[in-house]
Formats: C-alpha cells, structure tokens, sequence
C-alpha cells in the first residue's frame, strides 16, 4: 500500500524554486505565469497528496465530510505558501 | 470494508472537517485583507520619458556621429544639416542690413542739406521782409511829397509798385521757409527698414544654428535608420531619444486598491528581463483619468448609452507611476515588463 507518489513530490521540488527577492511572476515557455495561479497547484497537489498519505496511514477512516475537508485543507496550503513566500 | 466500519458514527472526523474548513476561511479572510492592503500588478510596464528628435529647418543630412542604440550625453552632436543655404541667407540679410545703414547715412546726409536749405529760406524771409519795410517807408516818405507835386507823380508810382513787387516777395519767401522746414523730414523710415534688416539677419543667423543639432538630454538614440545624405524636412523627425536620467515603471492598480496608495510609498519593481533583480522605487503619482468606454463619444453630441443588463463590473484600474531610484541600465528598457509591488516587496524591507 505505500506506493511512491509522484504527485506528493512535485509541490517540494516547485517550492525550492520560489524565492522571496524574485518577481512574483512566473515565466514558462515566453509567457508569465502570476503568483496566485503557481499557489492554487500547489493547493490542488497538496489536497491530492494528503488524501494519499492519510489513506496509507489509516487517518481517512476517521474523517468525515471528507470533500470539504481535503478542500479545506488544500486551500490552506495554498493561502500559507502564499502568505510565506509572496506576501507582504 | 474496514473503512467504513471505523468511520460510522465518529464524531471526531465531524470536529475535523468543520476546524479546517473555519481555518480555511479565516486564512482567505487574512490574506484577502492582506492583499488589498499591499497591492501589487504584473502586468506593469518600464516607461521612461523621450524626445523626438528634429530640427525647425529643413535640408540635406551631411553628418550622422551618432548610430542607433548608442547612448548620448547631453550636448552631444546627434546630426548636422548642410550649412549653405543658410550661410547665404545670412550673407545676404547681412548686405540687406549694410545697405540699409547705408541708407540711413544717406537719409542723415539728406536731413542735414534740408535743413541748411531750410535755413536759407528762413535767411530770404528775413531779406524780403527788410526790402518790404523799406519799399513801405519809402511810399510813406513819397506821399506827402508827390500830393504838393514836389516829386514827378511818376516817382511815387513806382515806388508803390516796388512796395507791393516786395510783399508778394515776403510772402513768397515765408511759403518757401514753411514748405523748406516742413521737408526737412526725419530718419523714421530708414531706421525702421534698418531694425526691420537686423531682425532678419537675426532670424537667418538663428536658422543657420539650428542645421546643428545637440542631444537636449543623457539619453539612447533608438529607431535611427537613415544614413547622411538623406533630405529632411523642417520638424521632421529623424529618431527618437530615450531619456535615462530618470525611469519609472507605470502599473495598472484597481480603482478598490487606490485608497492605500499614497504618493511617496515604497515600491518594489522587477523588471523581467531579470526577474531577481529587485529595483527599489517610490510612487510618484497616480494618474487622474483613463478614457471609459462607457464615456467615450462625439463631443458636443448627446451620450452614447448602450443598452445592456451587467451585473457584474470589473473594476476599473488607473495607471500608477512608480519612479524608481537606483537600477541596473541592463534591466531598463522603455516598455519591458514589469511587477510592480506597492508598500511591500523586497526592496521595501
């Protein structure tokens, strides 16, 4: 059952990326990408990859309303990273 | 199957959902608040001030030092017009000015014969008005004599004549003193067309000036593409010139987020051509109108409202202009992309 994820990496590997003296705006491929859009995948990837991680270690039995609550918890993720590494 | 045995009826997991979902909404409550309070754009632009450059006369470029991109002080020679034309304007206001001068001479000259003439006149009157007082005494002396018949009547006849032969004389001469004072004249007229010749050697002079054209500002010489030789018209423009002695960075901020900004706020700017790089800078200003589309229409013509139903407005962004301070001239070109960061940033702590 404790499959490597991929998914799971990926947010570690973007966030060492970020920087706090860089332009909060993202350049891929010749256009800009803004600040919040990068947070909202980091969100997104993180709600995924709790699901993962509570479900191998047995915490997803104990919770309920589980939609709204990996949402939550990804929104979260997403406003902290925001607030560390972009905010004022 | 062991899933759903252990989350029947578990009231921890309830307690779980409702925690994360209120600190969910209390972190986007703070980071909203957060945001409009430090407002920021990426979608900004480096601006700098320009000249375009030309010159008030026409001609044929003769010389060129300068090529384009290159960077100019202030002073330096940008580009020359061919000289002549003008240089024989100038020479030819200058013999319009001698010959006007001389003219005045020649008017000084012509004054001073007037007025001797005039002299003389004045001199005649004085002679005719003598001879009519004797040819008047002498009738006087005459008339008892010639009524005793002491003296040939003839005598007396003649010397009556001789009295009005000198009035018609005296006001001859008083005519002739009147008409010689009055044609004295004066220099008026030559010494206008003097100044009115000076005036005109002062406007060639100027012009042959301007064939000589000199960087007004440290700036960039840009979109430069002619080489000597090319005939130019009067105010035609040859390049533009970026001022580099002050950069700004103007970013569009909606009209929600205006009322933090102050003029003097700190300000971060990247410019993306380096997108490390922070550049410190300051609000100048905030510009006080854009064209709304809404607003926009003939002048003097009635209002152009559309028919619509919207219940959702975007809001409406006002540029504001962000002066920076110190930055790298590699980072600073005229329309690069900017994010500009208003009252936080790097560069603000």
């Amino acid at each position: 059952m404790s499959r490597p994820s991929p998914l799971s990496a990926t947010p570690l590997l973007l966030l060492a990326g970020c920087s706090t003296d860089a332009a909060p705006s993202f350049s891929l491929a010749g256009a800009y990408f803004p600040d919040w859009m990068m947070c909202a995948m980091f969100g997104v990837a993180s709600a995924v990859g709790l699901r993962v991680i509570f479900v191998v270690t047995k915490i997803d039995s104990i919770l309920r309303f589980r939609l709204f609550t990996y949402s939550a918890l990804g929104v979260i993720v997403a406003l902290s990273i925001w607030l560390i590494w972009f905010g004022p | 199957m062991k899933r759903v045995h252990l989350s029947s009826g578990k009231p921890v997991g309830i307690g779980i959902a409702v925690l994360c979902i209120a600190a969910a909404t209390l972190l986007g409550m703070h980071v909203a608040h957060e945001d409009n309070a430090h407002p920021s754009s990426d979608s900004g632009v480096i601006d700098a001030e320009f000249v375009h450059i030309a010159t008030t006369v026409g001609g044929r470029l003769v010389e060129l030092p300068v090529h384009v991109n290159q960077h100019v002080h202030k002073g330096d020679l940008l580009y020359r017009l061919d000289p002549e034309p003008y240089e024989l304007t100038v020479r030819q206001a200058e013999a319009n000015l001698a010959l006007a001068r001389a003219e005045v001479e020649n008017q000084k000259r012509l004054v001073a014969v007037k007025t001797a003439n005039s002299i003389v006149a004045q001199d005649q009157t004085t002679r005719a008005q003598t001879n009519r007082d004797l040819a008047a005494r002498t009738v006087e002396r005459l008339s008892p004599l010639a009524n005793h018949a002491y003296i040939p009547w003839q005598q007396y006849d003649q010397a009556r004549v001789a009295l009005h032969d000198a009035e018609v004389s005296l006001k001859q001469a008083n005519q002739q003193s009147a008409a010689a004072q009055v044609a004295i004249g004066d220099l008026k007229s030559s010494l206008a067309a003097e100044a009115a010749n000076q005036a005109a050697l002062d406007h060639a002079r100027y012009e042959l000036r301007q064939t000589v054209v000199v960087a007004p500002t440290d700036g960039y010489v840009t979109s430069l593409q002619v080489l000597p030789g090319e005939i130019l018209a009067p105010s035609q423009v040859l390049f533009t010139l970026i001022a580099d002695d002050a950069w700004f960075a103007i970013a569009n901020i909606r009209e929600v987020n205006l009322s933090v900004i102050r003029p003097g706020d700190c300000a971060t700017v990247y410019s993306m051509i380096d997108r490390n790089a922070s550049i410190r800078g300051h609000v100048e200003s905030i510009g006080w109108g854009v064209l709304s589309a809404d607003t926009a229409g003939i002048a003097r013509a009635l209002p152009l409202v559309p028919r619509e139903m919207d219940w959702v407005h975007v809001a409406q962004r006002f540029p504001v202009r962000v002066r920076l301070d110190h930055a790298d001239p590699a980072l600073l070109r005229l329309g690069a992309t900017a994010t500009v960061e208003i009252r936080h940033g790097a560069a603000c702590r």
